[in-house]
């Protein structure tokens, strides 16, 4: 406790703790040569304001609305700002060079909302990056989210990416993790890669590796093999499988398969194994550690899954599927339902679905039922969407049988830049008698309009 | 054994820089030529391999981790803020009630999640660990100390 308490003293915005280790000064000299670059690059882009500078930026301004009894007795209130830019400038060669940044603050108009503070706030991402004209030629600098083979991490740093010749293509990063306030100190500098083999009409495969470290000392090991294969248009199959070196144990199998026999039609499986002990080998929080015996390091779980889903009418979907778990120590668990979706944008999206978790726990024996549907009239889209858990047994539910939670939310298009909505929900759990929760958001998006060409990217 | 791992570091110097000096392949388009709205069927225009990012498929969450490998090709249409909905760094606000209109969308956790989370974290907790193990995890400890 005492250390998370020492990492509230870092600041908001900064990772986690900074000691002056080896590493430590390695990461400081990583965060001060992306300063460098931000700002080099920011004073060559910016003023170069031109037809072939596009601006994209989106405010939301959120006000939530509830009271709760969990814990403590509390009003709350909190007001949240979420703000991102993107600023990219593309040069006649068609290479682009570009800012990216997004965040929130918050402040709290009523009682505390979280981490015991009136105010907070987050930089969640906020890199330069240049994409070159020819072989996908990406550079990123700052904090970022890297998705590459058995990483996926945000992190302040850098990022390179690169296609070869062949059908060859490489990526490698080094940074420090983002992680603030966890449970447990995380690590300090963490870099790694992945090397790719494409033959773009049949398949990818890739390995990759990461290396993390926490005070010089070995923290993350691990590596692993992905490979995405469509060797005919009817079947593609996706999968991973990752080591943990410091273990010396397969953390996880993961494999997908999908095949579409007609447009209309497609059936998938999928398979999983996870040993516990080294996939969950150093998180930072304690709910998924072993220290408090919710995870049983001995633990292994083969999840094996499937369904299909079908078309009959264009927008209309008739879908089917089944997840089997079983367990190593825990006893097996089955889930399995249907639905029925229609989804046709700005007009009407419906679903109605129904699922069985038949598990050998009093907790896992339950029906889950979901209905929601939302109407565009005119500018204005209105949405409801109600979930139902009716379980077998009120023993260990707090003696409810049935949780449910009603959602209903409304919004309105008052321009192409401006909406306004609100939402509000009605829970009725094990956790709460009553609880009822509001929402109200408004959204300014900005698009210069060179941005505006093809695709705005808004995501309103 | 130092000659020996000094020839292969340049071995594969010199067959990277070979191989990077002979790569020519144009860059995936960094805005999507069509205006895509809701969740799109690539397989309606794409009869390559970007047909299998079909959206509306119901595996394609499970699938996506594969195909963010290709995150420039992500980057067509969806800005970086998009990926943070889910994957955040330090969030307050769960996904589904940011997006509370969007009842079409697979956003994680939808209704009452502080009961079902027990429920997911007995069946599936591995599932929680690569937005929660080592980011995102400050809420955590309101309960788990």
């Amino acid at each position: 406790m005492q250390k998370s308490r020492d990492f509230r003293k870092e600041g908001i915005l900064k990772s986690h703790d900074s000691r002056r280790s080896p590493v430590a000064i390695s990461r400081q000299a990583l965060r001060m040569a992306g300063g460098i670059a931000a700002v080099c690059t920011l004073s060559v882009s910016v003023p170069v304001y031109a037809d072939t500078t596009a601006i994209s930026a989106e405010s939301n301004t959120i006000l939530r609305m509830g009271k709760t009894d969990f814990q403590d007795s509390r009003n709350l209130f909190p007001a949240y700002e979420y703000l991102r830019l993107s600023v990219a400038d593309t040069d006649k060669d068609g290479s682009t060079t570009s800012l990216h940044v997004g965040g929130w603050l918050r402040g709290d108009l009523g009682d505390k909302s979280a981490r015991d503070r009136y105010t907070d706030a987050d930089l969640q991402y906020g890199y330069l990056s240049y994409r070159g004209a020819k072989n996908n030629l990406v550079i990123n600098a700052g904090r970022q989210f890297v998705a590459e083979g058995v990483t996926t991490e945000r992190l302040d740093g850098l990022y390179l990416r690169n296609d070869f010749a062949a059908g060859f293509s490489a990526a490698a990063f080094v940074g420090s993790p983002v992680v603030t306030e966890p449970n447990f100190k995380a690590d300090d500098l963490v870099f790694g890669g992945r090397i790719s083999h494409s033959m773009y009409k049949y398949y990818t495969v890739g390995i990759s590796a990461l290396k993390s470290f926490a005070d010089s000392g070995r923290y993350r090991e691990e590596e692993g093999v992905d490979l995405w294969l469509h060797p005919v248009k009817q079947i593609d199959v996706t999968g991973r499988s990752s080591y943990n070196s410091l273990t010396n144990g397969w953390m996880e199998h993961a494999y997908d398969i999908a095949y579409v026999p007609l447009d209309n039609l497609r059936l998938y499986g999928n398979l999983s194994n996870i040993n516990y002990k080294d996939y969950f080998f150093r998180v930072t929080t304690s709910a998924l550690s072993f220290t408090n015996r919710l995870i049983d390091p001995n633990e292994q779980v083969l999840t094996l899954g499937g369904g299909m889903a079908y078309t009959p009418i264009k927008n209309f979907t008739i879908a089917a599927d089944y997840k089997h778990h079983n367990y190593e120590i825990a006893k097996t668990a089955h889930y399995y339902g249907g639905k029925l979706s229609y989804s046709q944008p700005r007009f009407l999206a419906a679903g109605f679905s129904v699922h069985r978790m038949d598990g050998n726990v009093d907790k896992l024996k339950y029906w889950e039922y979901r209905l929601y549907a939302s109407k565009t009239l005119g500018k204005a889209d209105l949405t409801l969407d109600v979930i139902d858990l009716n379980y077998d047994s009120t023993l260990g539910t707090n003696n409810v049988r049935n949780a449910v939670t009603v959602a209903a939310a409304a919004s309105y298009e008052i321009n192409e830049s401006l909406k306004v909505g609100a939402d509000v929900d009605y829970s009725h759990n094990p956790d709460f008698d009553n609880e009822v929760k509001g929402l109200v958001k408004i959204t300014y998006v900005f698009d210069s309009k060179r941005a505006a060409e093809g695709r705005a990217k808004s995501e309103k | 054994m130092k000659n020996s791992n000094l020839t292969l570091i340049l071995a594969l110097g010199l067959m990277m820089s070979i191989l990077y000096a002979c790569a020519n392949t144009t860059s995936v388009a960094r805005v999507h030529p069509e205006a895509v709205t809701g969740l799109p069927d690539c397989t309606e225009c794409h009869t390559d391999s970007w047909g299998a990012l079909n959206h509306k498929a119901p595996d394609f969450m499970s699938k996506h981790k594969i195909y963010a490998s290709s995150k420039f090709a992500c980057a067509s249409c969806h800005q970086e803020s998009f990926c943070v909905d889910c994957h955040a760094h330090k969030e307050e606000i769960k996904p589904s009630d940011k997006f509370k209109d969007s009842p079409e969308r697979s956003l994680p956790h939808r209704g009452d999640y502080l009961s079902q989370h027990k429920i997911d974290g007995m069946v599936d907790p591995a599932s929680c660990v690569k937005c929660h193990g080592r980011q995102n995890n400050e809420g955590c400890k309101t309960c788990h100390r």
